[in-house]
């Protein structure tokens, strides 16, 4: 499904990722990990088409489209989600206005008619419900003074409805209370499918213990240091990351 | 060159005002009035057409408008196209009464008025010689304040005056479509007045049209609105014009104690020219005062918004926010004046103004000016310009949202902290349509 090959990319003049190569099969559930600062977050950006950051060498491919050619919302309605690891708040603009807004374009992207807004209704409802999103939060404006968590929630609430190919979570369980982690990840494996797959941004072992990853990569100053099966996050949260200053840099994709 | 467009336009008035009162008739009233009219005419004689060297007028320059021979007697109604226009011009899902003046005469004939135990509604032309409306404007009026209202005062035949009746609530809001129709350029200088009596209560919504697009009309228009002791008016100014329509506003505001008087004036996109001053004089104690203004502007229009708040006596409360959006090569000017008085103790204003500019020739010049001589109050106002942030953008086009599409987003957004405290719903519904709709696609994208 996503294929990287030799992802450079800078912001302002400065080298974030430092030569990336990353695969992810459809149905797969990958985990990136890796201390602050890595470029994580960065990796995620440039996926979704942050305009600060400047490409410099590499490749990006979804289902055989180039998404190095795509305008961010091009990209979206391609099947790339972003949750971001801070969403911001859009006093003004309503979730639910917003949403519509959101899917009627993809749809039309894709020549499907606008859903009615009966079908709309049952839609937000039933996600809603999945996430269980709070239905009060859903007819505010979009982010306005919700919690750190609930903006997460949000998150999750917006993939759900619009239902990607990609989706990529940033830091999704950071700010999360226990059970809120517990009812997004019975969320998210309600919607992993064959055709869909995730990539996991985390610092913690706890999410992948619901959300059980395929493969787990080390995001390390802008380059994938290791990638391995899920034991390898049980081995980062017991011994840090300094551990693989010393390992050289592996430019192996995928364990698979 | 600029100064003689100015010249000739003003010798044409000159002209007109002697040939005008040869034939004024003579009783003791309408001796008053010619009184009246004679000084104010010698007002604007000395002053002239205001210029960019006025403080008040420094980005705004009318000589530009002022270039045409436009016709002092319009002539030409063309009553077919009326009806279409009052249907355009009604707010949709909302009942109403409905005053309808074309070319500043009211037409009984096309309005549905309350009650007159509500509120009477008269024609200027009417009572202008009649000794209670002399009386009611040598009282109110401002004719000293600046050349137009003064031009106003010179010429002003016909209007309406209406007067809300003591205690009474009315109970739909009073539309007022102002229609214009000219066979040419034409100069239009209607006077008004709102009377609210103690106690009453009542929602005006006034909206202005040029009917015909090929034609260019000038407005100099002035209402004069006094506000009884515990009474309250919420006033909307709708402003959705086309180009070749200059308009000039001087809406004064008399507020008795423990009045209230609500405004928001919405201008969108169209109209050539927009200049509107909004004076509040606070005369009583214990009054509020709510003014809340948007303004989008695009193309090469010019949209200056002036508003006055004198707080006169001790605990009135005025709060003002106006936001803006400015697009293409529009233009817009903000300035709002507080002026508190010594006397006026206890007094709390607030004012905001907030400007968002969505190119790199668009342009704003925005001013708040607070003057404040009383030590026991609490004022604040603040004022920003900006561009739109892009964290939200980008956040929208990571949904799917087209860029166009989340700039008006945004736009609709930014202006929501205005629209959203618009009470009647249809209204806000209404005026939220016609940001979205006067909104273009090459506005928004810069
Ligand atoms: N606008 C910017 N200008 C300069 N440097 C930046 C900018 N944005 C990010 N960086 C830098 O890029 C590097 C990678 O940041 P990124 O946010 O991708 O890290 P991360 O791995 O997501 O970290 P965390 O775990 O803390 O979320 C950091 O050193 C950061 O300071
Ligand atoms: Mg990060």
């Amino acid at each position: 499904m996503l294929t990287i090959k030799n992802l450079h990319a800078n912001i302002d003049g400065k080298e974030i990722l430092k030569g990336i190569d990353l695969q992810v099969n459809a149905g797969e559930v990958h985990a990136i990990m890796g201390p602050n600062g890595s470029g994580k977050s960065s990796l995620a950006s440039v996926l979704a088409g942050r305009e600060n950051y400047e490409v410099t060498e590499g490749e990006v491919w979804l289902d055989g489209k180039n998404v190095l050619d795509m305008k961010p919302e091009e990209r979206a309605r391609e099947g790339i989600f972003l949750a971001f690891q801070y969403p911001v708040e859009i006093p003004g603009v309503s979730n639910i206005n917003f949403l519509k807004t959101a899917l009627s374009e993809i749809r039309e992207y894709h020549n499907l008619p606008p859903l009615t807004a009966k079908e709309f209704l049952k839609l937000t409802k039933e996600k809603q419900q999945l996430v269980e999103f709070d239905a009060k939060l859903a007819n505010r404006s979009l982010n306005e003074g919700f919690s750190g968590g609930e903006k997460k929630r949000n998150e999750i609430f917006q993939l759900a409805m619009l239902e990607p190919k990609l989706n990529i979570l940033d830091e999704t369980d950071s700010g999360l209370d226990i059970d809120a982690l517990r009812i997004v990840s019975n969320g998210v494996n309600k919607l992993r499918a064959a055709n869909n797959a995730f990539v996991l941004i985390t610092h913690y072992q706890r999410l992948l213990e619901y959300i059980v990853p395929d493969v787990v990569h080390v995001l390390y100053d802008g380059k994938i240091v290791k990638s391995g099966t899920k034991e390898l996050a049980l081995e980062l949260e017991e011994r840090g990351y300094d551990w693989l200053k010393e390992e050289t840099p592996v430019h192996a994709s995928s364990t698979q | 060159m600029a100064t003689q467009v100015a010249t000739s336009f003003y010798n044409r008035l000159a002209d007109e005002f002697e040939t005008k009162h040869q034939f004024t008739q003579d009783t003791a009233a309408s001796d008053r009035l010619t009184q009246l009219r004679n000084n104010a005419f010698s007002i604007f004689r000395a002053k002239g057409f205001p210029s960019i060297k006025e403080e008040d007028w420094r980005f705004t320059n009318l000589v530009p408008f002022l270039d045409l021979s436009f016709d002092v007697h319009p002539a030409g109604i063309d009553t077919d196209s009326l009806q279409q226009a009052i249907n355009e011009q009604k707010i949709p899902g909302l009942d109403t009464y409905q005053l309808v003046l074309v070319n500043g005469s009211i037409r009984m004939d096309l309005s549905d008025l309350p009650t007159e135990d509500l509120v009477t509604v008269q024609p200027l032309r009417n009572i202008i010689n009649e000794s209670f409306f002399i009386d009611h404007i040598s009282n109110n009026s401002h004719v000293g304040v600046n050349a137009l209202v003064a031009l106003n005062t010179a010429f002003f035949s016909d209007g309406y005056f209406v007067e809300v009746k003591k205690n009474s609530v009315l109970d739909k809001p009073l539309l007022i479509l102002h229609l214009y129709t000219s066979d040419k350029d034409a100069f239009f200088q209607p006077r008004h007045f709102i009377v609210v009596n103690r106690n009453a209560k009542a929602e005006i919504i006034e909206r202005s049209a040029g009917i015909k697009d090929e034609t260019v009309t000038l407005t100099n228009s002035v209402l004069e609105l006094l506000i009884q002791e515990n009474a309250h008016l919420v006033h909307h100014t709708i402003q959705s014009h086309n180009n070749n329509e200059r308009w000039l506003h001087y809406n004064h505001v008399d507020q008795q104690r423990s009045s209230r008087y609500d405004n928001f004036t919405c201008t969108l996109p169209g109209a050539d020219l927009v200049r509107n001053n909004l004076e509040i004089s606070l005369n009583g104690t214990a009054t509020e005062t709510h003014l809340y203004g948007l303004y989008l502007v695009a193309d090469h229009q010019l949209t200056d918004n002036h508003t006055a708040i004198q707080h006169l006596h001790p605990s009135c409360q005025s709060n003002e926010l106006y936001k803006g959006v400015i697009m293409d090569t529009g233009k817009a000017v903000f300035n709002g004046k507080v002026f508190v008085a010594q006397d006026a103790q206890q007094t709390n204003a607030y004012q905001q103004n907030n400007n968002l500019l969505l190119s790199d020739k668009a342009q704003v010049y925005a001013k708040p000016q607070l003057e404040i001589f009383a030590d026991d109050v609490k004022c604040s106002h603040g004022c920003t310009i900006g561009q739109f942030n892009p964290e939200s953008l980008f956040y929208l086009r990571s949904r799917g949202i087209s860029e166009t599409a989340a700039r008006k987003l945004l736009v609709e957004a930014f202006a929501f902290d205005v629209t959203e405290k618009i009470d009647n719903e249809a209204v806000k519904q209404y005026v939220q349509q016609l940001i979205y709709s006067k909104l273009s696609s090459a506005s928004v994208r810069a």
